[in-house]
């Protein structure tokens, strides 16, 4: 075979060399290129390598529980199933998967589909997980086009016997399983919804703040109203944390770190009775109920608070805003329907009225009135007052102008006409504490404006403004509830600010019992015969009573009202190894004070937290006044406990003057009670959108909320009520039945709990 | 035919580099698909392949080449009617038709179609090696090989129809083409090029190419910045697995990219960056090092080859290997379009095992019939 080796042909060393070359190009290219990569970039490709693997999961915690005083659970957490689908967990065979769907379909209600197709997956893209709408097969399909691990659900929310069922049943059902999803609950619903509040998703504008603190949005639910937002730092805990290695389809394989477990939310417990809660609101819807059976549709009674709270602890044990809302319907997602329904009734139910309604307090306001005259000497004990029908005052705009028949106007006492009966003599005179007792408007006209010939100088409004801030009014109590407002304690200088007119002579007349600019919340109403009922001692309002951790431990928390935000009392030890006790913020745990952050005090454990005590601390500015031009003198003074006592036997004598105590009629006839019970009753005129479409607002027609607080037992108070009911008529019938109620109940519940040895 | 064998100058230096290589990508394969149900029976099959590929060296390198040169116009006619019937009854895989089903294989008739063309041009050139190097001769050589190429453009496949070009060239030029009309074919492929690219970049559709492939060259010349879940995802994460292998790599079924996955068809195109993601710098290297063997002691045998014939075999293998090898490392470094070309003797495929085992049993029998210098 060799014979023909007849090769005359050989390749040109040239372009063997210029291939060669190529070659060489080539391979050397290639060679630069590997070690551009792995060697000199290796090290930003490996990170992108890791990035890739590396996941980092959220371990929900779980939210703390609202307990009210006495443990009741008013808020807590409970399972919810959800029927899910991992798509990388279904069978291989086709026949299989869709008897599966079948199967499933069959017990929940969704339908299996058809074939999937490009049409029915971009249906399927328009709806949010839960929301009922795409096919199971649909829903599979795109899911696992996304992530197979990831599971999908495709019933949520379903019955506990279902949820067995289902549970059963996944074991023929590869692929299948049952989600048990938390939900908030509130076994006291509406009761309590205006204390307690309701939860809803984190927001797009807090979200990069919630997401620093390791929340997952569309996962983690934060608090929207009540308790749930303002101790919402503490409720939520911290989430855990775990560093997983995952493959391209998400299956998670590993933990890379030892996994970090949630901290569960604080516990918190209000100072709430759910008990005296249900009273007071079924006191008030009783009698609202009542009185709009009875009386035309333009005198309906639409809203009412009532509110009770120990005066020498500050703790509320019931707050009741009614008409409110059912909070369970907010556990899972706020449905559209049912919050615009709530955002549009003109009573508003969102609304906490008792601590963000601003409302003419009425007579009510006259114990300011009634502090400031006797503390300033406008008035003596003993001294008799001119109390007729009704006062010819005249309105002035400035000290020297005349006082004429054109300026001049009645101011009538609520004694004047009544059933169309006029009583032109009205009280006749008074002192000091029938005055209150009576609540006779001409007497307080005459102590806040003066009368000439009687009494020469008023109060005045500069401090009569010193003595209602002194009872609470005119300023945010700072309890723990969001959405308070501070009323108004109105001066000259805002008159002049705001409506570009002098102040008058009639507005301090009108200032004086509780009306015209004058603004208070509930709340405030409330604290204003707090403070008198507990001698000058003005106690902070509050609705948490302690705090604990997962564990049983009471937490030591300080609330900031301006800020909301909780600072946890913890001791570290320093580098030297010396205990140092500091205050940390509970939101951001870098923050860290020496001492309690000022405007903050102590929530948990309990401690009454005092405000002020106005018959030490001198905190009324003193005012001199010439001509009727007033100016701050720099000199401060206490109210003397001699003044605060004086008021006090008035309030009492509102109950014991019979018959015309404000009273008396219902402590002693509808609800006696045999414990000493003082206080002051409110008929406030207002003014507002709905009278005036109605056509009220005109001398004669004006119509009145009804105001009632009483506090007991008198010498030494532990309870005081206060009831407030729109557009209610008289605050001694309408308003004063339910404090008697509440009140009644009260002492009962503790004579059960005293019995049962609490 | 088979008597008076001569072992002798049998190239046990180009056995070993091609056992060397299948043996590191069966072993690349296994690591590449430990996880994958589906196609943990690639791992036999490829064995089975290499084993049979083993065999079908020794038999191809026991038959003197010059019997199937006189073969090559059966050869000629059954390759072109496969590539025929391909077009009609071939199993449809992403827009290409590529292979038939014969039992449990897929047969690739492509792969054999450069080994034959290989044997075409041999025989042509061996034929013609006196006459001058005219464009008459030229044509001659270019009519043979685009009976081939034309049947593969027309499935289409982009890629085979540029190795078995860059085959015809470089066989050309060793052949002794002149160098005028080198520069008169580079001026019509520079321009057809820029042609192809130009209507691309705006958008018009070329016949002949498949929308997949001039989205391929787009996506290499004008890269998108928001496509990294899209076409670029691939070779991204390729680059990814390379780059992470570092020096020494990350260990054998230790890659994070290969094992979890995010690495897509690593065990046949993106094979290269699986091994260099485990094995790393050194790992990669050895892998081109080992090409470069194969392909040095194919061009050994080609300068010793008796005749024209035996010559351009070896350096048609050799190229083949050469061209296939470098493109698909360049897909991996993102230096060159992606084309869907194995690496050679490494990439997992029966086909394409088989019709390079080919290849190198005709080299390996070039080899054993040397010019008979010694006596």
């Amino acid at each position: 075979m060799s014979n023909q080796s007849d090769n005359k042909y050989q390749v040109q060393p040239w372009r063997l060399l210029l291939v060669y070359g190529v070659i060489a190009f080539v391979v050397l290219t290639i060679i630069a290129r590997l070690v551009s990569l792995q060697i000199f970039s290796g090290q930003e490709w490996l990170d992108q390598a890791v990035e890739n693997y590396v996941a980092e999961v959220s371990v929900p915690a779980q939210r703390g529980i609202i307990y009210d005083r006495n443990g009741y659970i008013l808020a807590r957490n409970i399972a919810s199933y959800n029927v899910i689908i991992t798509p990388a967990g279904l069978p291989d065979d086709e026949g299989d998967i869709q008897r599966i769907y079948r199967e499933v379909s069959e017990l929940t209600g969704v339908p299996a589909g058809g074939p999937v197709t490009d049409e029915s997956l971009e249906n399927a893209k328009l709806f949010s997980a839960c929301v009922p709408g795409p096919s199971i097969a649909d829903m599979v399909a795109l899911g696992d086009s996304i992530a197979p691990f990831v599971p999908v659900k495709i019933s949520c929310n379903i019955g506990e016997e279902l949820a067995r069922i289902v549970r059963e049943r996944s074991v023929d059902w590869p692929g299948v399983s049952l989600e048990i999803e938390p939900v908030r609950d509130y076994p006291t619903g509406s009761l309590t919804a205006n204390v307690v509040g309701f939860l809803g998703p984190i927001s797009a504008a807090f979200q990069t703040a919630y997401e620093a603190r390791g929340f997952v949005a569309n996962r983690d639910k934060i608090g929207y109203a009540g308790v749930e937002t303002s101790m919402d730092d503490i409720l939520l805990g911290k989430n855990g944390l775990r560093v997983i290695q995952e493959d391209v389809a998400g299956e998670e394989l590993r933990n890379l770190k030892p996994p970090v477990p949630p901290t569960p939310g604080y516990n918190v417990t209000l100072t709430i009775d759910t008990r005296l809660q249900k009273v007071a609101e079924a006191s008030l819807i009783d009698e609202i109920n009542f009185w709009n059976t009875r009386l035309e549709a333009s005198r309906v009674i639409s809203s009412g608070v009532v509110i009770a709270m120990n005066p020498k602890t500050g703790e509320i044990l019931a707050m009741v805003s009614y008409p409110t809302y059912e909070n369970n319907r907010f556990a899972r997602f706020i449905p559209g329907y049912y919050y615009e329904q709530l955002a549009q009734d003109p009573r508003h139910p969102l609304v906490n009225n008792a601590i963000s309604a601003e409302l003419a307090p009425g007579s009510t306001f006259k114990l300011s009135t009634a502090t400031g005259a006797m503390n300033e000497g406008v008035i003596r004990v003993g001294q008799i007052v001119e109390t007729p029908g009704r006062l010819l005052l005249c309105e002035r705009f400035r000290p020297t102008d005349p006082c004429t028949e054109r300026n001049s106007r009645p101011f009538v006492d609520w004694i004047y006409e009544r059933n169309g009966v006029i009583n032109e003599a009205g009280f006749g005179s008074l002192d000091f504490f029938r005055c209150i007792a009576y609540s006779s408007n001409v007497c307080f006209y005459k102590l806040g404006g003066g009368f000439e010939g009687e009494i020469e100088e008023g109060l005045g409004i500069f401090r009569l403004g010193e003595y209602a801030r002194a009872l609470g009014y005119g300023a945010r109590s700072g309890i723990q509830l969001p959405g308070e407002e501070d009323g108004l304690v109105p001066s000259p200088q805002w008159k002049r600010i705001n409506t570009g007119e002098n102040w008058s002579t009639g507005d301090t007349y009108i200032a004086s019992v509780g009306q015209g600019y004058v603004l208070g919340t509930p709340l405030q109403v409330l604290m204003s015969g707090a403070m008198i009922a507990n001698r000058g001692k003005l106690m902070q309002p509050t609705v948490i009573r302690e705090v604990q951790d997962g564990e049983g431990h009471v937490v030591p928390l300080w609330f900031d009202p301006e800020t909301f935000y909780i600072y946890e009392q913890r001791t570290t030890t320093d580098s030297e190894g010396r205990e140092r006790v500091v205050w940390v913020d509970v939101a951001d745990e870098t923050k860290i004070f020496p001492l309690p952050p000022a405007g903050s005090y102590q929530i948990s454990p309990f401690t009454p937290n005092m405000k002020w005590d106005a018959t030490v601390e001198p905190i009324i500015n003193e005012w001199s006044c010439e001509a009727g031009y007033c100016d701050l003198t720099g000199n401060t003074k206490t109210i003397l406990p001699s003044t605060i006592e004086a008021v006090r036997t008035g309030t009492r004598m509102s109950v014991t003057e019979d018959p015309l105590g404000t009273l008396h009629q219902v402590f002693t006839e509808f609800y006696p009670i045999p414990i000493a019970v003082a206080g002051k009753t409110g008929t406030a005129e207002y003014c507002d959108d709905i009278a005036r479409v109605a056509d009220k607002c005109r001398f004669g027609r004006w119509p009145t909320h009804a105001w009632t607080l009483s506090y007991a037992p008198f010498d030494d108070p532990e309870i005081i009520v206060l009831a407030f009911a729109y557009n209610g008529g008289e605050g001694g019938s309408v308003a004063a039945p339910i404090v008697a109620r509440v009140m009644q109940a009260y002492f009962e519940l503790k004579a059960i709990d005293l019995a049962q040895g609490d | 035919m088979l008597r008076n064998i001569s072992w002798r100058y049998f190239d046990f230096w180009l056995l070993g580099a091609v056992v060397l290589a299948t043996a590191f990508g069966t072993t690349m394969i296994r690591s590449a698909v430990a996880g994958n149900e589906v196609l943990l029976p690639l791992i036999n099959r490829q064995i089975y392949f290499a084993l049979a590929g083993l065999v079908l060296i020794f038999i191809v390198a026991a038959i003197d080449y010059r019997y199937w040169m006189a073969l090559y116009r059966p050869m000629y006619i059954v390759i072109l009617l496969f590539l025929v019937t391909l077009t009609g009854f071939g199993q449809t895989a992403f827009g290409a038709q590529r292979w038939f089903q014969v039992g449990v294989l897929f047969l690739q008739p492509t792969e054999f179609a450069k080994i034959v063309a290989i044997l075409v041009l041999a025989r042509y050139f061996q034929a013609t090696q006196n006459q001058p190097r005219d464009l008459r001769w030229l044509i001659g050589a270019v009519v043979w090989a685009s009976g081939i190429i034309g049947l593969i453009l027309l499935q289409p496949n982009l890629s085979n129809v540029v190795v078995l070009s860059v085959i015809l060239g470089a066989l050309l030029w060793f052949n002794g083409m002149e160098v005028k009309h080198v520069i008169m074919i580079g001026a019509v492929g520079t321009i057809s090029f820029i042609a192809v690219v130009g209507l691309t970049a705006a958008g018009i559709r070329i016949p002949f190419l498949q929308e997949y492939q001039q989205d391929r060259i787009a996506n290499f010349i004008l890269p998108e910045e928001d496509a990294t879940f899209g076409a670029t995802y691939n070779v991204q994460q390729a680059l990814i697995a390379i780059g992470s292998g570092g020096v020494t790599g990350q260990g054998y079924g230790h890659g994070t990219q290969t094992q979890l996955r995010f690495l897509k068809v690593r065990h046949t195109d993106f094979i290269f960056s699986a091994i260099s993601e485990e094995f790393g710098f050194v790992g990669a290297m050895l892998v081109i090092v080992i090409i470069l063997l194969v392909i040095w002691r194919c061009v050994r045998a080609a300068q010793k080859a008796r005749d024209v014939a035996g010559m351009n075999i070896a350096y048609g293998v050799a190229i083949l290997i050469f061209f296939q090898g470098m493109v698909n490392i360049g897909v991996n470094l993102n230096i060159v379009p992606v084309s869907g070309l194995p690496l050679p003797f490494i990439s997992y495929g029966g086909s394409g095992l088989t019709s390079l085992m080919l290849g190198i049993g005709l080299v390996e029998s070039v080899a054993m019939r040397f010019r008979q210098l010694e006596f």
